[in-house]
């Protein structure tokens, strides 16, 4: 086993910090070697430095929304260890560190966008009289402002994506975990909120680990790309994407793009069809939700 | 927060769930028993309760064996088959009646959902007036409280026919007629059911209320009696006896549902 | 107002008006006779007699008195057992299938036991009706704060919310459609098993007074008094149902 594991990683080899250290992480569900085992991760290992942009990429089920999870605390791993800012991270979510934008709108419907602005500062603890400010901030910050006394029922599923990840933003942590933040918006809307995304990155400098199964999306929003293999879910490979942000739609017409996107795609094809295959089989189909 | 089927599962493999969800709750009912026979053997009042030994021998030797009272459950087996019946036939024909036009529906459903929430409890006494202290009372109360869930059911059914559907079948050029064959009826199906199976509740209620409400015979008259007499082993056998005649109706209706029903989908169902 | 409401109205109208006028005409001719159905007339009269007398007014007391003890019972009981049961799912399989099961039969079954053991007086009536409300309300809780989203529970996990404050702004707030459902049944179950119970055996309050103006043959007296139990149901009704639409109205619709 690596050293580094015990000593709890701060610096990457180059001595660039870290934001998060995942090593060695494995995730099996049932009893490992019963006939109902699934073996989510193998042995994922994954430094991602301090404001850098990383996607985690990969075919459905290959367990890329449970790595999203260790790393933000939601899930214990079976095996391996996974280190936030050099802190330790077992099953227990750091929500001062480390903020989540789900896939689906996590604001609560039964409270209006600004109530739910101030319950999520007020789960973090912070000063009451901060909440109001810090709310029409961040919901300045993306255009909807205008919006604070509707309820997210009245919104549109792209506005309250675009609520939703404000609010995530507004609680200030250094971390934001994105687990296909996008997947049920349209083409169009997804286009809009990413180049958002990026703006939002070079302003704050916020670390994020992003999953998607988007191919542009991972291209056009990523420093990095980890690329993964079908169930059980393994690290292919990391393509870099040197292109910095904020970064404009006419990075999409680039050649570059379409070169990185169809190198994804070659990466990925075979996987694809592996857990479509698995998908069909009902033995072993099916993601496995925690 | 809330523990999952399968957590359960990898806990503890040597029984499966289904199987200790089964032995826990046959636990309960031995224990509850044993319970019931201790406090009632030791610390209770004989003249308020008796252990269920002693039900089960007054169910024996007095409620079986006395000819009157078995006549008298005889008698409410019919009185609740028969006006389940008329229910739920009356039923059927006034919702289709009332749900066959949006004009119909809007005039007169709400008025059935404004009978349907009065308590008919209040008219016991006017239907043991009209009727007599006989069956025809207390067929009549469990008809009027079983044909409303039947009415609401097909009358909502019929209602909430998805657009798409009918849409998709004009688009095809299909007659009143078999739209309402194949479209407006298959859609009644599943919530006529479970009409069907609260009107059977609901009937049952009707019924055991008039029963219990004329004192003068029939089942009504058994349990004053041994109420006052203090004597709680037949009583409760008698009220057990009930209870199992309810537990058969409703099995009933649930085997009929199982069998008629055209396309069973027990997840959205049950 | 549509044209369709509009006319439904005067269907309703018409209906009501033509119901009224066979009362009145099967009791003018003589065609029934008065013991069942007595003349509008007369049933009014007795309304109005009755209303001015301290026996009316006593003996509604009683009734909603037993009511809201027995409905207060129900509910504490009912919402506390209900999530006790929602923290397990096995707890959840192995009890929800007895009280649903239970709740199939009449619970009426069981008042001579409660008459047996909390007497004649209200105490039995509060007893039966607590039961009887119990049930709507336990099942609607088990169901209400069993199905709580788990992505809402999630983020506010990954949020940091304390265990007071995930049930506080998302357990309770997410149940509480439901929760208000059962609720809602809970008391007309409550409002007519009490009814019931006084009707069936007591020595006081409205269902008493029902059954004594039958046992009397005071039929005008009895339609009065069915008529009070009728027109204070469909206003509660009516007020309920208002105010749940105002509730809806107000939280966007349901989640």
């Amino acid at each position: 086993m690596d050293s580094k594991v015990q000593s709890f990683p701060t610096h990457d080899i180059a001595g660039r910090p870290l934001a998060i250290s995942i090593r060695n992480v494995s995730q099996c569900y049932g009893q490992a070697g019963s006939a109902q085992a699934v073996v989510a991760l193998d042995n994922v290992s994954l430094d991602i430095g301090r404001g850098e942009f990383v996607c985690l990429l990969g075919p459905s089920g290959c367990g890329k929304s449970t790595l999203l999870n260790i790393v933000g605390g939601l899930v214990a791993p079976s095996a391996g260890d996974v280190t936030v800012d050099g802190r330790s991270v077992r099953g227990e979510p750091l929500p001062r560190q480390v903020a989540f934008v789900f896939q689906e709108s996590t604001l609560f419907p039964w409270y209006t966008i600004l109530e739910n602005f101030r319950i999520a500062l007020k789960f973090q603890d912070i000063a009451r009289s901060e909440w109001d400010s810090r709310a029409l901030a961040a919901l300045d910050a993306v255009g909807m402002a205008g919006f604070a006394r509707h309820y997210p029922t009245q919104l549109s599923v792209g506005m309250r994506q675009r609520v939703n990840m404000a609010r995530s933003i507004c609680v200030g942590t250094d971390i934001l975990l994105m687990d296909e933040p996008f997947a049920a918006l349209d083409e169009q809307t997804r286009m809009v909120l990413g180049e958002d995304l990026s703006i939002l990155l070079a302003k704050t400098g916020k670390t994020i680990v992003f999953v998607t199964h988007s191919l542009a999306e991972a291209v056009f929003l990523s420093d990095r790309i980890a690329v993964m293999t079908a169930r059980p879910g393994r690290i292919k490979t990391i393509v870099e994407v040197n292109e910095a942000h904020p970064r404009s739609p006419d990075f999409m017409l680039e050649p570059r793009f379409s070169d990185l996107r169809n190198e994804l795609y070659a990466l990925l094809r075979n996987e694809i069809r592996q857990a479509v295959a698995a998908q069909r089989d009902p033995e072993t189909g099916g993601e496995v939700s925690s | 927060m809330v523990m999952t089927a399968s957590t359960w599962e990898t806990r503890n493999s040597r029984l499966s769930y289904a199987a200790r969800v089964r032995w826990a709750r046959c636990l309960i009912i031995v224990a509850a028993l044993v319970a019931l026979e201790i406090y009632g053997r030791l610390f209770a009042d004989p003249a308020f309760f008796q252990p269920p030994s002693k039900i089960v021998h007054a169910w024996l030797f007095t409620v079986l064996s006395d000819a009157r009272i078995t006549s008298a459950l005889g008698m409410a087996v019919f009185e609740i088959a028969f006006a389940y019946a008329l229910a739920v036939v009356f039923g059927a024909v006034i919702g289709l009646a009332i749900g066959a036009t949006a004009l119909s529906r809007r005039a007169f459903f709400p008025l059935i959902l404004l009978l349907y929430a009065i308590p008919q409890v209040s008219f016991i006494p006017l239907f043991v007036l009209m009727f007599g202290l006989g069956a025809a009372s207390k067929i009549a109360f469990g008809f009027s409280h079983g044909v409303f869930p039947v009415i609401v059911a097909v009358v909502g059914g019929m209602k909430n026919v998805p657009a798409l559907y009918m849409r998709g079948a004009r688009s095809m050029g299909v007659s009143k007629l078999g739209i309402f064959r194949h479209v407006v009826f298959p859609n009644i199906a599943p919530g006529f059911f479970v009409g069907l199976r609260l009107a059977m509740t609901m009937t049952l209620l009707g019924v055991i209320l008039a029963e219990l409400y004329v004192s003068t015979a029939g089942i009504g008259y058994f349990t004053r009696m041994f109420a006052e007499n203090y004597n709680p082993a037949p009583l409760f056998a008698l009220i057990g006896s009930l209870a199992a005649i309810a537990l058969a109706f409703n099995g009933c209706v649930r085997i009929a549902e199982r069998r008629l029903s055209p396309m069973r989908r027990s997840a959205q169902l049950s | 107002m549509s044209r369709s409401t509009f006319s439904a109205l005067v269907i309703q109208v018409g209906f009501l008006a033509i119901l009224g006028g066979a009362w009145y005409w099967s009791t003018a001719t003589g065609s029934v006779s008065k013991l069942f159905l007595p003349e509008p007339a007369a049933v009014w009269l007795a309304f109005s007699r009755l209303v001015v007398t301290g026996q009316f007014w006593s003996a509604v007391r009683v009734t909603l008195t037993t009511i809201a003890q027995a409905y207060a019972i129900a509910l504490i009981v009912g919402i506390a057992a209900g999530y006790l049961v929602s923290r397990s799912r096995f707890l959840i399989d192995v009890l929800e299938p007895f009280i649903a099961g239970l709740f199939t039969i009449p619970i009426t079954l069981f008042f001579p036991m409660f008459i047996l053991f909390f007497g004649i007086g209200t105490g039995s009536k509060v007893a039966y009706g607590a039961s009887y409300a119990f049930f709507p309300i336990a099942l609607n809780a088990i169901a209400a704060f069993a199905n709580v989203e788990t992505h809402f529970l999630r983020a506010a996990r990954a949020m940091g919310a304390s265990r007071w404050g995930t049930f506080r702004h998302v357990l309770v707030p997410s149940a509480l459609p439901v929760l208000l459902n059962g609720m809602r049944i809970g008391f007309f179950i409550c409002f007519a098993s009490v009814l019931g119970g006084e009707t069936l055996s007591s020595i006081a309050g409205v269902g008493r007074n029902i059954a004594q103006a039958a046992e009397l043959m005071d039929s005008a007296r009895m339609y009065a008094w069915i008529a009070f139990v009728v027109l204070t149901a469909i206003t509660l009704n009516l007020l309920i149902g208002g105010l749940e639409r105002r509730a809806s109205v107000r939280g966007g619709g349901a989640w």
